[in-house]
């Protein structure tokens, strides 16, 4: 069964335009691996050159933030992980 | 309290007339003093609603000039008003829309040296900037002083608003991890008015002190897919900005 992980539209070019991925693993950092190795473009998208999650990525787990630590978080089968990005414009 | 005249009970008689604003909510609206930081794309939308609201002074404050790449969404500048600074247009275009309201509007860019003085005297800052340095200057600004803070930002057909009450919510800063490079973002004109009205009615209802606020909730716009999403978000113990308002972290 595993997670859904719900993609922003700004990413969807690196997920084949697909809005929700199905992800395994027991935490959040393990679902985005799964997710990497499904849709390897997501790698530059999430992490930086150092592979830590790039500062603008916002990680929701359930509706609620992961934050901090949030590539820690357990999962369990159907939980949602959405990841989105902060927004600067005004 | 601030009485009513005449003209403004009729002024406002729309308004009055919603059981949870009345005419003690009107008078609190008469008597707010609001700080809004930049009138951009949502500076916009949010000073014509709280000036058409009553709101009964606004100091508005942006550095730049009206550039004819701003029109597609600041909807406080016209075609003429290319070249001319924001701060003037939109004390121009506000002061002919509501001439009771005490309009103030400066141009000057928001800094650590200037921030306290320019935001002294107010109920409450909105966050209408453009850039993530200046959003966590106001929103540590706000947790100083002990005032509310109205999240706001766009991109693109999206956008975002929070509210923040120091020592109660979290805060802009509670998810912090690092700098952003700053970017010039896409926006379509709806969207800063999708939640720049959002703002304002946070505001106006904070003011009047009705409703549920956006406390501890990112309320984010989706206008592509037209849906409203809503995150919870918790106060951080850590964080270098509120953890220590509330005194428990």
């Amino acid at each position: 069964m595993g997670v859904q992980v719900h993609i922003h539209k700004t990413h969807r070019v690196s997920t084949d335009g697909k809005d929700v991925v199905q992800a395994e693993g027991n935490c959040v950092g393990e679902c985005l691996e799964h997710l990497v190795k499904q849709y390897p473009g997501m790698k530059d998208v999430l992490f930086d050159k150092k592979g830590n999650l790039r500062n603008i990525i916002e990680i929701y787990l359930n509706h609620e933030s992961a934050y901090p630590d949030e590539l820690k978080k357990t999962v369990r089968d159907g939980d949602k992980i959405h990841l989105t990005f902060m927004l600067a414009g005004g | 309290m601030a009485f009513l005249t005449s003209h403004e009970l009729e002024r406002y008689d729309r308004q009055i007339r919603i059981a949870e604003i009345g005419k003690r909510g009107q008078e609190k609206l008469k008597k707010a003093r609001v700080f809004i930081a930049g009138a951009g794309g949502l500076g916009s939308p949010i000073s014509i609603y709280l000036a058409a609201a009553g709101v009964g002074a606004i100091r508005i404050v942006d550095r730049d000039r009206v550039d004819a790449s701003n029109l597609n969404r600041q909807i406080l500048h016209w075609n003429d008003d290319i070249g001319r600074a924001k701060a003037d247009s939109a004390r121009a275009k506000l002061a002919r829309l509501n001439p009771a309201t005490r309009m103030e509007a400066i141009c000057d860019t928001i800094s650590p040296e200037n921030v306290a003085q320019l935001v002294a005297g107010f109920d409450l800052i909105v966050d209408a900037m453009d850039n993530f340095p200046a959003r966590y200057l106001l929103n540590k600004t706000a947790i100083e002083k002990k005032i509310p803070f109205f999240h706001g930002a766009v991109h693109g057909f999206e956008g975002r608003a929070m509210t923040v009450i120091p020592g109660k919510t979290a805060c802009l800063r509670c998810m912090y991890r690092g700098p952003i490079p700053e970017e010039t973002f896409p926006v379509i004109g709806v969207a800063p008015g999708v939640i720049g009205s959002i703002q304002a009615t946070e505001v106006i209802k904070w003011i009047v002190g009705i409703g549920a606020l956006l406390e501890n909730r990112m309320m984010v716009y989706d206008g592509l897919a037209m849906r409203f999403t809503e995150f919870r978000i918790q106060k951080n113990p850590g964080c270098d900005h509120c953890a220590d308002t509330s005194g428990k972290g």
